[in-house]
């Protein structure tokens, strides 16, 4: 250990490390306490429900949200590494075209050893979408500039929102409660600026004493969020890959064997209640499909969030590896988990047995 | 269902966008790169296959030319064998050619001997009878007539000779 402290290089990053920890500390939300508090940015509103990218609808009933244009986000850069991927295929394959055959070749491999050689190539498409759309939208939601750049919903638009409900519910709205950020500028562009850990007001001193020049308050609503922290896209997903392990079952089993795993009326009342089992087994398969994805990576944009919130610059570092890590082990057990079903959904039960 | 976001629309979207990226893969991911794949283990496959044909060629011709060098041998070690048992016999001919001259030559001799043996025997016994006439008329001083005197010779010569060969 004294060895390698004599090291002049290690010793250089050792004192660069605790100097950015230090200024880390004192800026974050720990040494706001203490008259600093310098670097932080206040903890972001966090909701489960994807916000809305503009305040009005742009279709009757459809508004975009961050989600779907991270989703769309991913789609595109899929899209391109795979139109580069392909282009130009040569026999010895090479770069991008190399790292895709490697990941196709392992899942071929895996979908062999799992559903057999002829039911692989069948389940291949779907187990390999799911794998790297999963992958590629967690990865891209890590990035900088997912979940800081965006529009700022006015003051006056959440006053205005929390009076409606109060009203609707009968009550009086508490704007006490409701806590608003403060911004530098007035763009259609907000970022979450540095140093503005203790810029937040609440709505009641907004409306009692308004806001300085050239500030704004309000709630920043990013253009960008992680497409895996909104139920829908999970939901989505769970929902075509069960309905494709039910359609593949249904076209090798016929329909009669495979609705009769769930609804036996011959062989006895048991039979009857293992079946209706298996069928609420099937609805609670969708459940955790969507559940696990979405509470993972949600969690997981918390955790950086609140990372950055306590300890800016450098906290967020090796939580940044393990969301590139917990998004690919996602990724990967959503893939598998499809892979098995639409297995044993194919597998007579004859061959079951074995 | 509200509370965690969940609604209609952007259910629909996620689903049509997955929708989407499922059918752009498979035009631009799955079928290039399994193809390529499919292509490239058949071509394994093939040059195995091939690698294996040539080897089992090689292993054939390998045995042939075996088979060829021990024909070779085996003629050779007849061709030898053969020329040894020629030479045999020639020298055995040889031997046997010299060894009749030999003994002709030999018996030749023994006659030749034989011969000269008796010549000079024959010369001696007329030299001798001769000779014991004279000194027999010495001693006797007395004269036969010839043809006695030549029968009595005989008679002793043969009496000698005859004692003399037995």
């Amino acid at each position: 250990m004294g060895k390698l402290l004599r090291k002049p290089k290690v010793a250089i990053v050792l004192v660069v490390f605790l100097v950015v920890f230090i200024i880390g500390l004192a800026g974050g939300a720990l040494g706001d306490k203490f008259g600093g508090g310098f670097l932080g940015s206040p903890l972001p509103h966090l909701q489960l429900a994807a916000e809305k990218v503009t305040a009005e609808p742009q279709f009757p009933g459809f508004t975009v949200t961050n989600t779907m244009i991270a989703t769309w986000v991913a789609i595109a850069v899929l899209g391109i590494l795979t139109f580069f991927a392909t282009r130009r295929m040569t026999e010895v394959p090479r770069g991008l075209q190399n790292l895709f055959e490697a990941v196709i070749e392992y899942f071929i491999h895996l979908a062999e050893t799992i559903a057999g050689h002829e039911r692989a190539r069948t389940f291949l498409p779907l187990v390999l979408t799911i794998f790297l759309f999963i992958v590629t939208a967690n990865w891209l939601g890590v990035l900088p500039g997912f979940g800081t750049i965006g529009r700022v919903e006015t003051a006056d638009q959440i006053i205005h929102h929390a009076e409606e409900k109060a009203e609707k519910d009968g009550e009086a709205a508490n704007l006490a409660t409701i806590e608003l950020h403060v911004f530098d500028g007035d763009g259609g562009v907000a970022v979450q600026s540095f140093g503005s850990v203790g810029e937040t007001i609440t709505a009641e001193e907004y409306e009692h004493d308004g806001i300085e020049e050239g500030k704004r308050a309000g709630i920043l609503v990013p253009f960008l969020r992680s497409a895996n922290t909104d139920v829908n896209t999970t939901l989505a997903i769970a929902l075509i890959a069960m309905v494709m392990v039910h359609w593949w079952g249904l076209r090798t089993l016929g329909a009669f064997n495979h609705l009769g795993k769930y609804f036996s009326f011959k062989r006895g009342a048991i039979w009857f209640m293992v079946g209706i089992l298996e069928a609420i087994g099937e609805v609670a398969r969708i459940i955790s499909f969507t559940f696990r994805l979405f509470g993972n990576i949600f969690a997981g944009e918390v955790l950086l969030a609140a990372m950055a919130f306590l300890l800016p610059l450098i906290g967020i570092v090796p939580f940044l590896g393990l969301e590139l890590f917990v998004g690919l082990i996602q990724a990967f057990i959503f893939s598998m988990l499809t892979l098995v079903f639409a297995a044993s959904a194919t597998a007579s039960h004859g061959a079951e047995g074995h | 269902m509200e509370a965690l976001g969940i609604n209609l629309p952007g259910l629909i979207t996620q689903i049509v966008s997955f929708l989407i990226l499922f059918g752009l893969l498979w035009m631009v991911l799955y079928r290039p790169i399994t193809r390529m794949l499919d292509q490239r283990s058949a071509k394994i496959k093939e040059s195995l296959e091939t690698a294996e044909k040539v080897r089992e060629e090689s292993a054939k011709s390998k045995a042939d030319m075996q088979k060829q060098i021990d024909a070779a041998r085996t003629e050779g070690q007849a061709l030898i064998a053969q020329a040894r048992e020629v030479a045999d016999r020639f020298r055995d001919e040889e031997l046997a050619k010299a060894r009749t001259e030999i003994q002709a030559a030999r018996v030749r001799a023994e006659a030749d001997i034989k011969r000269e043996r008796d010549a000079a025997i024959e010369d001696l016994r007329r030299e001798f009878a001769g000779m014991a006439v004279s000194a027999a008329e010495k001693i006797v001083e007395r004269s036969l007539d010839k043809n006695t005197h030549k029968d009595l010779i005989d008679k002793v010569l043969k009496e000698s000779s005859t004692v003399r060969r037995s």
